[in-house]
């Protein structure tokens, strides 16, 4: 990666970020932790400049948290056969989606048991034609085992795979813009919404109004999960911070008599 | 494939109903309310139902969508209607009105130099904070003139917190004066002392 001198505000604004999420108090601080890689600091520190260049299985530690404990919580509460709707917004190319499709396949236990209805989302049409199309690079897919490759991708010409059909009909698209309800509501509501890495570049009132919106699109005590950067807190009371081994995420509460 | 398409999507609804949404502000359940708050920018009269009703809203996460939709709302109207929530008993009525002018730049500038001047010192010291995200010197000035005459020094103090981060040199001898006058109030010579210290060491850098 390379930034010119008229990207140096784009350049401290992710440093800012990482310092924040890291409880840096100076930049020297930041940056002892970054040479030395703390806790996978530099893959972190690399994401906050790509965030328009998504891949599959990123922040995976998230996934894990929705198979080892988001979705046993939600069925606890709708019934052991109860169908599970899960929200990817925005989906930016796809990547996200077909990363949550792949990983219940995979890592879900019951995931024969229940039906499994993913809803990906984005305010950008050529985006979401990209995602339908599901043809990607080999940076897209660096983070997935080749066996899961083999299994869920087809070779075409020599860097670019595309999803199978079955994947890439499972999934419905729909374009969001997520700071109009008349936009969010249509969606319904969901047990589970992956909104990462983009209330970081709302002002305050829009990001306000996108929490409200996602509050509304989340079934009573149903899980939201943000990028590492970002904090629902900081935004909104509206919903309760839950911690869990993997991840920390955001849950709409159970006994809120509105939305 | 456990995994399913529904292709269906539910009906968008209908635009809101203003007098409905007005109704609903005032004597609505919780559910109505909340509908009526999340409804009301673009309504007529709404910034003073939303004011009147977050007054009297039991709900934290109604209330919360009230002070949304003013700050949505972003008018004259609404800025009018949230200056008198600065005087409110209720602490969280005084910081959700302060968030939501904060969020008013331009509209509340004009309203600072009275609120810097009102009866109620909490007022006052909401006043600074409002002053902090002001454009331009006219803001320093302000509560450099302020730190001339106040009586109560925790609003010096918010205002030597925000001179810290808006003053310059010209705020050197109003700090001075107001140091003086505040002789033994240790807290309040500590933040000065350290506010003018950073201006001075901002002053003498080189301009870029």
């Amino acid at each position: 990666m390379s930034f010119s001198e008229p990207k140096r505000y784009y350049v401290e604004r992710r440093i800012a970020e990482r310092m924040t999420a890291t409880g840096a108090l100076s930049f020297a601080s930041y940056f002892a932790r970054l040479r030395t890689d703390v806790d996978g600091e530099v893959e972190h520190f690399v994401n906050a400049f790509t965030v328009n260049e998504t891949y599959f299985y990123r922040e995976d530690h998230q996934l894990r948290c929705l198979t080892t404990n988001l979705l046993a919580e939600r069925l606890a509460v709708k019934g052991p056969s109860a169908a599970i709707r899960i929200w990817s917004v925005p989906c930016s190319t796809g990547e996200e989606p077909y990363s949550i499709a792949i990983w219940l396949l995979e890592n879900w236990p019951l995931v024969d048991r229940h039906e499994i209805e993913i809803v990906a989302s984005d305010i950008d049409t050529a985006a979401l034609e990209r995602a339908r199309e599901g043809l990607f690079g080999k940076r897209a897919l660096m983070r997935l085992p080749t066996e899961i490759v083999a299994s869920y991708f087809t070779p075409e010409g020599p860097d670019a795979w595309r999803i199978l059909a079955d994947l890439r009909d499972s999934v419905r698209f729909t374009q969001v813009n997520i700071v109009k309800p008349e936009e969010t509501r249509p969606n319904g509501r969901f047990d589970v919404v992956f909104c990462r890495n983009v209330l970081i570049y709302f002002d305050d009132t829009s990001r306000r109004i996108a929490a409200e919106n996602l509050y509304e699109n989340l079934e009573p005590g149903g899980f939201i999960c943000l990028g590492h950067t970002e904090s629902m807190s900081r935004i909104s009371p509206l919903f309760e911070v839950q911690r869990f081994a993997d991840a920390i995420v955001y849950r709409r509460p159970p006994g809120e008599p509105h939305g | 494939m456990p995994l399913i398409r529904r292709n269906a999507t539910p009906a968008a609804a209908s635009p809101p109903d203003a007098a409905k949404v007005l109704d609903a502000l005032a004597g609505g359940t919780e559910q109505e309310r909340w509908e009526a708050a999340r409804a009301a920018p673009g309504i007529p009269g709404a910034a003073k139902a939303l004011c009147d009703a977050a007054r009297r809203e039991a709900s934290a996460g109604v209330r919360e969508a009230m002070f949304t939709a003013l700050t949505q709302i972003a008018s004259p109207e609404s800025v009018e209607q949230l200056v008198p929530l600065l005087r409110s008993d209720d602490a969280w009525l005084r910081t959700a009105a302060l968030d939501a002018l904060r969020a008013m730049k331009s509209l509340v500038g004009p309203y600072i130099p009275s609120l810097l001047h009102d009866a109620n010192s909490d007022v006052r010291l909401l006043a600074c904070e409002l002053a902090r995200d002001q454009p331009g010197k006219e803001s320093a000035a302000l509560l450099c003139e302020l730190l001339e005459t106040e009586q109560e020094p925790n609003v010096c103090a918010s205002a030597v917190e925000v001179l810290a981060e808006i003053g310059d040199a010209e705020a050197l001898p109003a700090l001075a004066r107001c140091e003086e006058r505040f002789r033994g109030v240790s807290f309040l010579e500590f933040a000065i002392r350290i506010t003018a210290d950073r201006i001075r060491a901002s002053s003498r850098k080189p301009r870029a």
